[in-house]
């Protein structure tokens, strides 16, 4: 696949990512019935790019997708069409829409266009009449004329909702407009909405402009004056009716009673003033200082970060690799200078060099890893957007509480706990939050509570997934167990409250007739707990019958997962990282000669030393008619490692083997295989090393030291 | 350590319900010196602090590491973490026995935030011990090893009912340091 497409996946992964969290304010928002303009504004700016890019890469449906969901968002923009319940399902409908379309392996079929293109008709049944003129408005009419209808509904809306208007004509130099305007803005932000910047009818000379600012504000207008001056020369008038003073009541501007069958707009009695970005996408042609203006003040804004493919930062990962293998073999060379009694000086030298190497690489290593350290909060995003999916889907109410979205994990942690987490928390609101009713009658707030928090603890991330729903029944559980064979009858009988609890982590488990049965948990919890051991992580449960369940999750911060080749020596698995494997012949017992005292093989015409880990490791060799050889290099040197059998490639993470076992040379650490197996995982680097070093030492007369 | 009551849960996670009774007891006004588990190694009787048991299990499977001290049995993965196996016996220089039904891996805090496996031949119960009923191994003196914290004498029978019980045929628990017994080697 090519990097075009790649980078086009990205972004176009980026901008969904951002539509999901604006979409679930703007849902909060219009549950609490204040809305704010520019939330609308910028989902409407995220589709509108969604579509140019997904149309430039040949990705017509998504492209036609964002087309009609532009549309509905035009109308909500210019107040054409309501924010309903409805009207958000179907946004978010089309959001999930988009990511099924970027999945991978999805092809141009995964979304019906024409299904959704209808469920769009059936939300976006436009207002009719109930239109506030502006024809009233003390403004002059090249003033009206220039407006973008946007711009014109905003002031509609403020007109309706009975919030002020006002002008206010500042001057500003031409060469600081940008951001003097930046400035304004800033002020503006928390006492008023500004509507659109025009230049003064009146016009400014040389290299001053006036403009003409046009805002709504609740806030008195002595104050606004105020705040808005800040020490600079500005002028606040407020904007009335035509031949009416400034004192009309606003009741004469409210809008006939709707002739929609929606039910009407919430209509908030004080709406706290929303700022609005300067930069209307695409709507006619405004006044051109605007556009100027717009296009400094969006390119100024563009954020202080670089985006990067996980791949090239696993590259760089793999350099700081081979740079740790310089670093030893300079310290070899050192030790063999170091033998040398005219030589000790240099040798000193170099070792201090060789040391302050170390820590550099070291620093720069941490520094990878951090880089791919990336917050909690984006999965949280994706979740937030489930749960309310699922919420709705199973007539629960459920409120989402958030901590720790900041808690920083490896990219690769998050990507892969996002199906684990999304099953709990499936889970959690099918199974463990109950219905408004039921809740009720159990003496809860009808409104269930998930909670998802994060925190990091050491070098571990915690994360909980917590409900005040039904909680586990255990005797359910372990009469579920005994019928399906899972537990033995005396297991049962003495089984602890805790252990039963654990039961529901058993494969086998979990079936669609167990949750009925049980009205507990159970989809697909064997995989849950399997995936996250695979994370080199663990998941404990906690349930009380009646108050909830919560599952917490502890995981490595940083991960390090590795291809793997995995061997049998002796009968005991060992896996030996596939960096450093370069191929795995069959061995050919004839072949092998013995050269001083050590086996080698011929292999394309050079010399390859052998090494029976068998022997290495002092294990009793196994009866075996064929063997395999797996030829491991190290930058221009080889070694072929004896095993018994090949069991195939697997990815795996490392795991530090214990304190107590550091001073055990040859392993990197261990893996977990799952059902309980568990493998070393050979430092092939090391052992390379090792087999090669005695073989110099052997040839140099030195007998080998280990 | 900790006596944070949330570490005390933990411990009867997956172990037998005997430890599971001196949570609620530690409650109870009657002051108590010291929680201790009891075990057998080869038909002695020893303890550890109940504070320092994390978990009892019984044994899983364990991979062999080779190069690996002679007292280290192996690795195994308790829920995904990788922890070290130790051979009591072999650690307090007994002779080996195969493991059988009642062989149990004992989870014990050891120094550096590392928690070890233990294998032992069988664990007993769990002990509350006044004050007067443990000597120190600093009082008796003599040639007792670093890792033995002293020797508790039940006033009660540990094995058998209280008709075994006589004056010539007192049991004894001896004490272990958890600390030096499972410094590295």
């Amino acid at each position: 696949m090519s990097d075009v497409h790649d980078e086009f996946l990205a972004e176009a992964q980026e901008i969904i990512e951002a539509l999901s969290r604006d979409l679930l304010f703007l849902d909060q928002a219009q549950k609490e019935g204040n809305v704010q303009p520019d939330l609308i504004n910028e989902v409407f700016r995220g589709v509108h790019t969604l579509k140019g890019i997904a149309g430039m890469f040949g990705f017509q449906t998504l492209s036609a997708m964002a087309h009609t969901l532009e549309d509905l968002l035009d109308d909500l923009r210019l107040g054409r069409v309501d924010l309903s319940q409805e009207v958000l399902d179907v946004l978010f409908e089309g959001v999930e829409g988009f990511q099924r379309l970027l999945g991978e392996g999805a092809d141009e079929e995964a979304v019906d266009v024409k299904d959704f293109a209808q469920s769009i008709e059936r939300v976006s049944k436009k207002r009719e009449g109930g239109e506030v003129t502006l024809e009233d408005l003390d403004l002059d009419e090249s003033v009206l004329a220039v407006l973008t209808e946007y711009e014109e509904h905003r002031l509609r809306t403020n007109l309706s909702q009975g919030t002020p208007l006002y002008r206010l004509r500042v001057r500003f130099s031409l060469t600081t407009i940008d951001s003097n305007l930046e400035e304004l803005k800033e002020r503006a932000k928390s006492v008023a909405e500004i509507i659109t910047y025009l230049p003064s009818v009146g016009g400014g000379d040389g290299d001053e402009i006036d403009l003409d600012v046009l805002l709504a504000s609740d806030i008195p207008a002595i104050e606004l004056g105020e705040v808005l001056a800040a020490g600079g020369e500005a002028e606040l008038e407020r904007i009335g009716r035509k031949g009416v003073g400034p004192e009309t009541s606003h009741e004469a501007l409210m809008p006939p009673p709707l002739e929609d069958e929606s039910p009407g707009r919430p209509m908030p009695t004080s709406r706290p003033p929303a700022p609005v970005d300067t930069t209307p996408p695409e709507r006619g042609a405004p006044a051109p200082q605007k556009d100027i203006s717009a296009d400094a003040l969006s390119l100024r804004s563009v954020a202080n970060t670089v985006r990067v493919d996980i791949r090239k930062l696993d590259h760089l990962m793999n350099v700081v690799g081979e740079l740790a293998i310089v670093r030893s073999a300079v310290a070899r060379i050192t030790e063999k200078i170091r033998a040398r009694e005219e030589l000790r000086q240099l040798a000193i030298e170099l070792h201090r060099v060789n040391r302050g190497f170390e820590r550099h690489l070291e620093e720069l290593q941490e520094g990878i890893l951090d880089v791919r350290m990336v917050p909690l909060g984006q999965l949280f995003d994706k979740l937030a957007r489930i749960i309310r999916q699922v919420a709705r889907e199973h007539d629960k109410e459920v409120r989402l509480l958030v901590t720790g979205a900041e808690t920083e994990v490896d990219k690769l942690i998050v990507e892969e706990l996002s199906d684990p987490l999304m099953h709990l928390i499936r889970n959690a609101i099918d199974h463990g939050i109950e219905s408004p009713k039921v809740r009720e009658l159990a003496g809860k707030p009808s409104e269930g509570i998930l909670s998802l928090n994060a925190y990091q603890k050491g070098n571990h991330v915690v994360l909980e997934i917590e409900d005040d729903g039904a909680g586990m029944n255990e005797e359910l559980l372990v009469q579920a167990a005994l019928r399906k064979g899972l537990i033995a009858q005396e297991a049962a009988d003495e089984i602890t409250a805790q252990d039963a609890l654990e039961l529901i982590f058993m494969p086998g488990f979990s079936t669609r007739s167990a949750i009925t049965d049980l009205s507990g948990r159970g989809v697909g919890m064997d995989v849950v707990k399997t995936n996250i051991n695979r994370l080199g992580g663990v998941v404990d449960v906690w349930s009380e019958h009646g108050s909830g369940t919560k599952f917490t999750i502890t995981l490595p911060v940083t991960l390090a997962i590795i291809s793997a080749l995995l061997v049998r020596v002796a009968g005991r698995d060992f896996a030996i990282p596939i960096t450093s494997v370069q191929e795995a012949i069959l061995l050919d017992r004839a072949a092998v000669r013995t050269v001083e005292g050590r086996e080698v093989i011929s292999l394309r015409g050079s010399t390859l030393p052998l090494c029976r880990l068998d022997r290495l490791f002092r294990l009793l060799p196994v009866q075996s008619d064929r063997r395999f050889v797996v030829v491991c290099a190290v930058g221009q040197r080889r070694v072929g490692f004896v095993v018994d059998a090949l069991d195939g490639q697997q990815d795996i993470v490392i795991k530090a083997l214990g304190k107590s076992l550091s001073n055990v040379r040859g392993f990197a650490g261990a893996t977990d295989l799952g059902d309980q197996r568990v493998a070393l995982v050979l430092d092939a680097p090391g052992l390379l090393e090792e087999v090669l070093r005695s073989q110099e030492l052997q040839q140099l007369g030195i007998e080998a030291h280990e | 350590m900790s006596d944070d009551p949330k570490r005390q849960t933990i411990v009867p996670a997956s172990g037998s319900a005997a430890v599971r009774a001196p949570t609620s007891a530690s409650m109870l006004a009657v002051p108590i010196v010291r929680e201790l588990l009891a075990f057998v190694i080869a038909d002695e009787t020893y303890a550890l602090p109940l504070r320092s048991i994390r978990e009892i299990l019984k044994v899983p499977p364990i991979t062999g590491v080779p190069r690996a001290p002679k007292d280290v049995l192996g690795i195994i993965s308790v829920r995904g973490r990788i922890t070290t196996v130790r051979d009591l016996r072999r650690l307090l220089k007994m002779p080996e026995s195969a493991t059988d039904k009642h062989t149990r891996v004992l989870l014990v805090e050891a120094p550096d935030d590392e928690v070890i496996g233990l294998l032992v031949d069988r664990v007993l119960q769990v002990y509350r011990l006044d004050e007067d009923e443990v000597e120190l191994a600093a009082v008796v003196g003599g040639d007792m090893s670093e890792h033995v914290m002293g020797v508790g004498r039940p006033r009660r029978s540990i094995r058998g009912s209280e008709e075994e019980q006589d004056e010539g045929n007192e049991e004894i628990l001896v004490l272990l340091d958890p600390g030096p017994l499972l410094r590295r080697s």
